[in-house]
């Protein structure tokens, strides 16, 4: 699977880097995130997974 | 959402309605049944205290209402220059200034924080880190060979305002010019006979912070002072009253919220022992959740007034242009919809998908400040006092939670031992050293890495 973060919905909240630092990276000047390249690895689908439920702005998508 | 006209019929409109004053000592005290009240039977609701206003306390509600920047304003507009709006506050308070870029609508509130996040960033607060823990560890040896404290006085007020002037600029020994009116103003009651030396000490703190900016425009310093004296907003330098609402909210912002947190997770500690020694011992991984949860479930600062700007459909309730909206993160952050037992602490609860920081592009800007600062603070007390049992005759928590969850006092006591390095005062002029050599006070575009204390 691939994560896709919606830069127009992002706020910068954090909690996804938080729970899943492998698989998003937050931008050093403002905090809000994107996914980093590629697939996710299959060890990190539970937490990305769990990133998507715990953003607040609901900016988080899973690509199947 | 729709902006379709409807017809101007306010008793169908407004038929969901509840009586809500949240500066009452009885909101505090019945907090969970009106919650629950309020979730289970109309989570957006009229209610007629300070001339009437719509409140909003469900989750999916409040997360909608709070992205529609479109439809609700922050504007406070106290000279009439615009459509006379009133800012976040409900009621208004009569005072003729708004309240930094909180107030403000894009694109004006949008320069503002294009100016400070590169101060306030995960990567810029990291920084601070090594003089955060010098500060957490100073301040804990000024108690910890007596084997009592009080955490509110002597730990959760000193941090975040010594760290919170370090970013702005001001030299960290003013942190005691500013804590007391910061965190006594929000709980004095108006009628209180200490209010006057409570005015006093606010007058002084704000004769600093104009003190302050002066010196900075006539000598640039690093900080986020100097990025307000130099920003260009909406193309023209604002004026130092303009500058004095932002660098209030960022002190405002910065102290009296993480005081709140600390105390009330540090209260929660003490009650819960077992959980207290399972946040310790698992800290690697349950350190980041449980935060997140005492966010949740203590709220600090439990909701912001809105106007709504267009006649709007929104979480199937039409509003008029004009009409005052109380968003609550604390009762939405209760909707057992999306926390299941809603009103019990999980420290390791996942999906928290909380209201603490607010929502859409008003999201507290000091969210990484806040966090970094609390967790630096409980894992110290974890280590250095783990058996702290805090004292519930003498706790006290502020009478009313209508602008702060916060608590006035925190005692408690501990197995004493040694000091670990130097006190407070030695220890905040050795960082100002630092700070004014290493620069650390610049933005992340500037300089990149982390504090280096000897």
């Amino acid at each position: 699977m691939k994560v896709y973060v919606d830069p127009e919905r992002c706020q910068g909240h954090t909690l996804c880097a938080m729970i899943a630092p492998d698989v998003f990276t937050l931008d050093d000047v403002d905090g809000h995130s994107s996914a980093r390249d590629g697939e996710v690895p299959a060890d990190q689908e539970a937490k990305a997974a769990d990133a998507v439920r715990s953003c607040p702005e609901q900016a988080i998508s899973i690509i199947p | 959402m729709s902006t379709q006209p409807f017809p101007d019929d306010d008793a169908e409109r407004k038929r969901n309605r509840f009586h809500f004053d949240r500066h009452t000592p009885e909101y505090r005290e019945r907090f969970e049944e009106i919650t629950g009240e309020m979730l289970g039977k109309c989570p957006v609701a009229w209610s007629d205290t300070y001339g009437g206003h719509w409140v909003a306390a469900g989750h999916p509600e409040v997360f909608e209402l709070a992205r529609s920047a479109e439809y609700v304003s922050n504007d406070h507009d106290p000279n009439n220059e615009r459509r006379g709006y009133r800012g976040i506050s409900i009621p208004s308070p009569d005072i003729g200034f708004r309240g930094g870029f909180l107030e403000m609508d894009p694109p004006e509130q949008r320069h503002y924080r294009q100016a400070l996040n590169p101060y306030l960033s995960p990567a810029a607060v990291n920084r601070w880190r090594p003089l955060v823990d010098d500060v957490v560890r100073a301040s804990l040896n000024e108690k910890i060979e007596s084997g009592q404290i009080d955490f509110v006085d002597d730990l959760a007020n000193v941090v975040p305002a010594v760290l919170t002037l370090a970013m702005l600029g001001v030299p960290l020994a003013n942190w005691d010019i500013y804590v007391e009116p910061v965190h006594a103003s929000v709980y004095t009651s108006p009628n209180s006979p200490d209010m006057a030396r409570i005015q006093q000490s606010r007058i002084a703190m704000r004769d600093d912070m104009f003190r302050q900016l002066a010196e900075i425009r006539a000598n640039p310093r690093p900080g986020m002072i100097n990025a307000l004296a130099q920003a260009q907003i909406l193309g023209a330098t604002p004026a130092d009253g303009e500058l004095l609402g932002v660098i209030s909210l960022i002190i405002g912002g910065g102290f009296d919220t993480t005081t709140a947190l600390t105390s009330h997770a540090l209260e929660w500690l003490s009650q819960h022992p077992a959980e207290r020694e399972r946040l310790s011992r698992e800290r690697d991984t349950l350190l980041d959740p449980a935060t997140e949860e005492f966010l949740r479930y203590y709220t600090p600062a439990p909701g912001d007034g809105r106007t709504i700007s267009a006649d709007c459909e929104i979480a199937g309730q039409q509003f008029k242009e004009g009409e005052r909206l109380w968003l609550s993160w604390a009762m939405s952050n209760r909707d057992p919809e999306v926390f299941p037992n809603p009103n019990e602490i999980d420290l390791a609860r996942t999906g928290n998908r909380h209201h603490s920081f607010g929502l859409g592009l008003h999201r507290c800007i000091g969210s990484n400040v806040a966090r970094m600062v609390f967790k630096r603070m409980i894992v110290a007390v974890l280590d250095r006092m783990p058996d702290f049992a805090c004292d519930p005759a003498r706790a006290e928590h502020y009478d009313t939670i209508g602008i702060i969850q916060g608590m006035k006092h925190l005692p408690a006591t501990f197995t004493p031992s040694r000091k670990i390095g130097d006190g407070l005062a030695e220890t905040i002029a050795r960082l100002q050293v630092v700070v004014d050599e290493e620069r650390l006070a610049e933005p992340v575009t500037v300089r990149k890495g982390a504090a280096e204390i000897l």
